[in-house]
């Protein structure tokens, strides 16, 4: 998957509240009906974080729970909120295009 | 060491420190389908130093400073193992035009060189060459005893095929070492600006791309020094989109 995809994915993720890894991973199958793979996943949450997109919603507690939760920022809804808008007119027109050529 | 913890490994040690428990568990839950994933991540995230989390000022560069180290270990490792130059691939003052490549890969490095470290971090350099030098000189010392040993020469069948194992697991050791010394050593050291390190990253990918296309123009074609063009042109790649990420941070920072 292209790692711009893979970023928006995990945006969307996390846009309704903040998640670990692989709770991300799961809510976007539940959106796409694939996972991401680790590599994907992973190289967009390191790329999100030095972006400042997403950011640590807490360390991890202890050893038998080292999974980093993570949560979006203002500038990454903000990302996310522009990304989305550019989909739906891309989306808009190209149906617009579709209804209005011959079949 | 599992092949997780293998496949983890293989990212950046930031990346590494920040994601590894859960990278783990995302592999083990995922399985063998996907490894070939993880990998091709950790690749990019290796050319794309600016997604690293940094803990201290100057680690970025100093871990860049280590890939270039291990990219010229790399490249010696193929170049070894393609044997023979060809005329057109030869360097030595003689052949100035065919070593253009060496040449501009050379003056990539003096440009990445660190600036000279504190006489405090001097002092401590001869016990880091000690200690991280150690075992593959004795590796390199054995290696050379056996050759001249004339146990070599005529060595039994186990041993015609045990030997070039152990020759290549030795200069690949060696290699690590190398590695991990430079890592060392460039702790110690303060590391060049990030502008400064992006053309010397520049410099390097050139000098490995003209060496891939000099190698492949070379004669007689074979799929060996097809094989040695594609190595030499991955790293340029590579090199490559490191350069063009940290000429992105330098521009962003306003200077290293």
């Amino acid at each position: 998957m292209h790692s711009n995809d893979a970023q928006l994915l995990v945006l969307t993720a996390l846009a309704d509240g903040e998640k670990h890894g692989y709770a991300i991973n799961t809510a976007i199958k539940e959106l796409t009906g694939a996972r991401l793979g680790p590599g994907s996943l992973y190289g967009a949450l390191a790329r999100l974080e030095a972006r400042r997109l997403i950011e640590s919603a807490a360390e991890p507690a202890g050893q038998k729970d080292r999974q980093r939760i993570v949560r979006i920022t203002a500038a990454g809804r903000e990302a996310l909120r522009a990304e989305l808008e550019q989909m739906t007119h891309v989306a808009q027109v190209g149906l617009r295009a579709l209804r209005q050529a011959p079949a | 060491m599992n092949t997780t913890a293998l496949l983890v490994a293989l990212y950046p040690p930031p990346v590494r420190e920040r994601w590894g428990d859960d990278l783990s568990r995302e592999i083990a839950s995922g399985g063998p389908r996907s490894w070939p994933d993880t990998i091709v991540g950790a690749v990019w995230l290796w050319t794309r130093p600016s997604d690293w989390p940094e803990r201290a000022p100057g680690q970025t560069r100093r871990l860049v400073l280590v890939e270039l180290a291990a990219a010229a270990t790399f490249v010696a490792l193929l170049l070894r193992a393609a044997g023979q130059p060809t005329a057109r691939f030869t360097v030595s003052f003689d052949h100035p035009v065919t070593s253009a490549w060496a040449a501009v890969i050379v003056a990539g490095f003096l440009l990445a060189a660190p600036l000279p470290p504190r006489w405090a971090a001097v002092r401590r350099l001869p016990a880091v060459f000690l200690r991280t030098l150690a075992a593959p000189a004795a590796a390199f010392t054995a290696m050379y005893l056996l050759a001249h040993s004339g146990l070599s020469a005529h060595p039994a069948d186990v041993g015609r095929y045990l030997a070039p194992c152990y020759y290549w697991a030795t200069l690949a050791f060696i290699g690590l070492r190398l590695c991990r010394l430079a890592r060392r050593v460039f702790a110690l050291v303060a590391p060049p600006s990030t502008p400064r390190l992006s053309l010397a990253t520049l410099l390097v990918a050139i000098g490995l791309a003209l060496a891939a296309a000099q190698n492949l123009a070379s004669e007689p074609a074979s799929s060996g020094r097809a094989a040695l063009s594609v190595g030499l042109g991955g790293i340029a790649i590579a090199a490559l989109a490191t350069s063009r990420d940290l000429r992105r941070v330098a521009r962003q920072d306003g200077g290293g």
